[in-house]
């Protein structure tokens, strides 16, 4: 496990951020530390806990998958671009 | 008998002399003199738009001085600044933190053309563009250091080209580019015809008719008297111009294309601001898009297709900027307001939100949606939560956060490995730009670079705040204590 830095941008909220993920995280625990940034401080936190899904270069990556795995497969370099969403089946619109 | 100007004018301007002791290579490089390319005689056509000699300028020069120094002993006697609007002074700030080592920049470039520019008749006019910026500089450091007494932030002036705050990183890194690294005739392009011909009418003409509106007569009296010094200095981008577009046109497209949406980055970040949120409403003379319009789109992009030149290919991303990138640069300077050494005003009562609204009509729904959360923040009592925890992820060429040059809905990923090491841009116009000359702008080190590698420590907001050299005394914070967010509270019944 180690400390390593994305460009998250949670979908909706006007610039993407510095992030610092492990690349142990599951894509939900690397969605819920970019959400926590953007939630709640410059868009509304949703009425009910929904999940979100993480997107590298437009395709959505299984939410259990680690970022060891994903760099396991591809080149993923520090401030790679990862989009976060809500799930789009359960939510709504911002 | 003293000789009219007239007779020995012709001789003064255009007076060199055949080396013999050194090649002319030698003496004028290219890489300085940027005339690669060019042949030699064909900058015998380089005609100055105006004649002036040293003896003029000095009689000009000295009774402009004196129309700036009358006025600002006047006022100062008054003791007009401490009635100013805060809001109002935060612009002066920003411009003279921004701005004025760029005008001491300038000098040296301006000394460059004195000494590298392929023909002697532009190196004549290189010596009133140094007086010039010198004076500038002067004048800024002068206007400053009386207000010290007062404002410590004025401190600034001097000071922040000497610190790695975040923004003027920003705008050191841009004129670092065209004014320090660029030879002259890129330097001519980029900063004399984009820059000064274009854009500084933005800073210096709309900031000063604002300033004068909200009572500041010191500092728009002292903006409009430095703008009839660029208004000159700057023509010396035409006969450039002329002599490469006959020569080398696609080097000019390219370098003025580089420079115009540079340059448009910039200032939305230093004006668009100051004009559409700090000056306090009722002193609005228009709003940044509408000035952009009248004095870059119809004024300075007209006479660039006079010379032959295409609008540059990100026309239409450039018209949607001006929709939308200062209130990006806006919301993220007021988000990231501790890092700033100036008090933003948020801008967003009720009454300026119509007229943001009335100006834009996207404004709510790409900005209002946003400001929404953090209004309610404030008036939860929540401030923690209107206060940054990270950095925005920033852009390898403007220095500017990522998908700030338009909404919310424009954000879109633009990166590109080069030589293993991955860059991010804002747009695809800035990718572009780097892809144009990816060597001159691949060493450089953006803030965000610097705090993942460790140079930045410790590496949360206080390290991040030492770095800037940011201190308690300056750090910005809402310039009216958050007042105007209780326009949003629920009515009171009595």
């Amino acid at each position: 496990m180690a400390q390593f830095p994305i460009t998250g941008r949670f979908v909706g909220d006007f610039a993407p951020l510095l992030v610092a993920v492990d690349t142990d995280d599951t894509m939900d625990q690397l969605a819920a530390k970019v959400a926590v940034l953007t939630l709640g401080k410059r868009l509304p936190l949703p009425a009910s806990p929904t999940p979100f899904d993480v997107l590298l270069d437009g395709e959505v990556v299984p939410p259990t998958t680690t970022l060891a795995d994903v760099m396991a497969e591809r080149e993923v370099l520090p401030l790679q671009w990862f989009d976060v969403r809500f799930r789009e089946s359960e939510t709504a619109d911002v | 008998m003293l000789l009219n100007r007239d007779d020995w004018y012709e001789t003064s301007r255009d007076l060199d002399w055949s080396l013999s002791y050194v090649d002319q290579a030698e003496a004028f490089p290219t890489s300085w003199s940027g005339a690669e390319g060019v042949p030699a005689e064909a900058w015998q056509k380089w005609e100055e738009p105006f004649r002036v000699s040293y003896r003029d300028y000095v009689r000009i020069q000295r009774e402009k001085e004196a129309g700036v120094k009358a006025v600002s002993n006047a006022l100062g006697r008054a003791g007009l600044f401490e009635k100013l609007d805060p809001a109002h002074v935060a612009a002066s700030h920003l411009h003279m933190g921004g701005t004025c080592m760029v005008e001491h920049m300038a000098v040296t470039m301006q000394s460059r053309f004195c000494r590298f520019a392929p023909t002697p008749k532009w190196r004549n006019l290189g010596v009133f563009g140094m007086l010039d910026e010198t004076r500038h500089t002067q004048l800024d450091m002068r206007f400053s250091h009386e207000l010290l007494k007062v404002d410590e932030r004025f401190d600034w002036t001097q000071k922040a080209f000497h610190t790695n705050e975040w923004g003027i990183l920003a705008v050191k890194n841009f004129f670092d580019d065209i004014m320090l690294n660029a030879d002259c005739v890129e330097a001519a392009l980029a900063t004399s015809l984009t820059v000064e011909h274009g854009f500084t009418n933005v800073q210096f003409v709309a900031l000063a008719a604002d300033a004068m509106a909200a009572g500041d007569i010191n500092w728009s009296n002292l903006l409009s008297s430095i703008q009839t010094d660029e208004a000159r200095h700057a023509q010396q981008g035409f006969p450039t111009l002329e002599v490469l577009m006959e020569h080398d046109p696609a080097r000019a497209q390219t370098a003025l294309d580089v420079a115009f949406w540079r340059s448009t980055r910039l200032f939305q970040t230093l004006t668009g601001p100051a004009m559409d949120y700090y000056t306090p409403l009722d002193q609005r003379k228009m709003s940044f898009k509408e000035f952009m319009l009248e004095w870059i789109v119809n004024h300075h992009e007209r006479i660039l297709e006079d010379y032959g030149l295409k609008k540059p290919w990100y026309w239409d991303t450039f018209m949607h900027s001006l929709e939308n990138g200062h209130h990006a640069m806006h919301l993220g300077t007021w988000f990231w307001r501790p890092t700033l050494f100036w008090k933003p005003n948020a801008g967003v009562s009720k009454d300026e939100r119509e007229w943001l609204r009335e100006k834009y009509p996207t404004w709510e729904d790409n900005w209002g949606v946003l400001w929404d959360e953090i209004i309610k923040n404030v008036n939860d009592d929540a401030i923690y939560d209107t206060l940054p925890d990270t950095l925005p992820a920033l852009c390898n060429v403007t220095q500017l956060p990522l998908g700030s040059w338009g909404s919310r809905h424009d954000v879109a990923q633009f990166q590109k490995v080069y030589k293993g090491r991955l860059y991010s841009f804002d747009s695809d116009v800035s990718q572009w730009c780097f892809e144009q000359d990816p060597e001159r702008y691949a060493g450089h080190e953006s803030f965000v670079d610097r705090f993942i590698g460790g140079q930045i420590q410790p590496a949360d907001l206080a390290g991040g705040l030492l770095y800037m050299g940011i201190t308690p005394e300056v750090m910005g914070d809402d310039v009216y204590d958050y007042a105007w967010a209780k326009d949003y509270l629920p009515a009171q019944t009595a």
